[in-house]
């Protein structure tokens, strides 16, 4: 401990904390943090605060992954609370990742192929087109959607299972809204978590097969995987 | 790397005050150095680098043990309620208000700075690999990560500070 003022500034500390000094200046000052209390417990400040900053930047972060499907190159992406975007509608990295930027204007957004949750999204995916997985363990996170679309995507998620279909206005009718057909057809039409959250398996009560966001040719495609080719028939 | 070993020792030593918390805190350090060695091979380089891991491990075990202190005086401690599992990390957690505060923060950072702290803070990336990301020169790649702390550091000094030892 010493009264004198330091030769280290709090900026000083600041860099060695952050591992920014040329070797000498680094190792002067890790010599002095061992002689200097005050700037001992400063150093050890900012560590810590650097740590929650650091845990706090991770928990909001959004990390994305593509990949390559029978359908094209497939997006997904992630937070700590699970899957928020299926898709394989944008036409490219950068596209992909100013959509994601602008829905979630306040979360980082990071590429993290090794991503747990983005692999075994990619893992039970290719399984799905391959025809060998019929109900998706993913962890989905819906908090940025409204509450209305909310009840509408849980409901469907959880009740409308593989190789069902169900009508709009059916849809409505079992999260008690049954004059919310059209809300309930745009709440569809705007599901961020494609596939893993079936909005494929909604169609319109005269049995016509609607429409769908990637093209309705995708909708026949993920029918055809359900085995449900008659409705291509009907429509 | 070892030739480093004893005045290592006696370095984290000082800084600590006492000789078993020395060799605790050393035993990690040397984890560090073989998982993720120095990029630098030239001895003085190596050396500074082995003293800046140990120093900032030995910190971490001071911030660690005033906060314990602080935990068995009483005062409720801040857990996060998901966070990964390391002891440090928990008592360094941020509780919902403290997220919702980063979030808050980090939201207004420009995109650049964003990426660049998350790649520096969260992925540890040295500096040139963040510029190759963000697609700019390695000086800009360290200003955007300085401006983003920068920030983010004097709007959650005040947060950090209550949740932990409020």
């Amino acid at each position: 401990m010493t009264s004198q003022p330091c030769w280290v500034s709090e900026q000083g500390v600041l860099a060695f904390v952050e591992g920014d000094l040329e070797p000498e200046a680094e190792l002067a000052v890790a010599r002095h943090l061992a002689e200097c209390e005050e700037c001992r417990d400063q150093a050890a400040e900012f560590r810590a605060l650097e740590d929650a900053i650091a845990s706090g930047v991770a928990a909001v972060a959004l990390r994305w992954h593509a990949f390559g499907t029978p359908f094209g190159r497939m997006y997904v992406a992630a937070g700590e609370g699970g899957l928020v975007r299926v898709s394989w509608a944008p036409p490219g990295d950068d596209a992909w990742v100013r959509e994601l930027e602008d829905r979630f204007p306040d979360r980082p957004v990071v590429h993290e192929p090794e991503d747990p949750v983005l692999l075994a999204a990619e893992r039970q995916l290719h399984e799905y087109f391959a025809g060998e997985r019929e109900d998706f363990e993913l962890p989905i996170d819906l908090d940025a959607l409204p509450r209305f679309s909310r009840r509408v995507l849980d409901a469907l998620q959880h009740e409308v299972g593989f190789g069902q279909v169900v009508a709009y206005s059916e849809l409505a009718r079992r999260i008690g809204r049954p004059r919310a057909a059209r809300a309930v057809g745009n709440a569809v039409g705007r599901n961020p978590v494609a596939i893993v959250v079936p909005c494929h398996r909604v169609v319109r009560s005269d049995g016509s097969l609607g429409g769908y966001g990637g093209g309705v040719e995708f909708k026949e495609r993920l029918l055809t995987i359900e085995g449900r080719e008659d409705l291509l028939r009907a429509s | 790397m070892e030739g480093f070993g004893p005045e290592l020792r006696a370095h984290v030593r000082r800084m600590l005050g006492s000789a078993d918390d020395a060799d605790d805190v050393l035993q990690r350090v040397w984890i560090t150095a073989h998982r993720s060695p120095p990029e630098a091979s030239e001895p003085g380089r190596v050396r500074s680098w082995l003293y800046r891991v140990a120093t900032n491990a030995a910190l971490d075990r001071l911030a660690a043990d005033r906060r314990r202190r602080a935990a068995l005086e009483g005062r409720p401690r801040v857990v996060a309620p998901d966070g990964p599992a390391s002891p440090d990390r928990i008592l360094d957690g941020l509780g919902p208000e403290g997220r919702r505060r980063v979030r808050e923060h980090v939201a207004r950072l420009p995109t650049k700075q964003r990426r660049a702290v998350w790649m520096r803070q969260v992925q540890e990336l040295a500096y040139a690999e963040i510029a190759g990301r963000l697609g700019c020169s390695e000086a800009s790649a360290r200003a955007n990560v300085y401006q983003g702390m920068k920030k983010l550091r004097a709007e959650l000094f005040d947060v950090w500070k209550q949740e932990v030892t409020s």
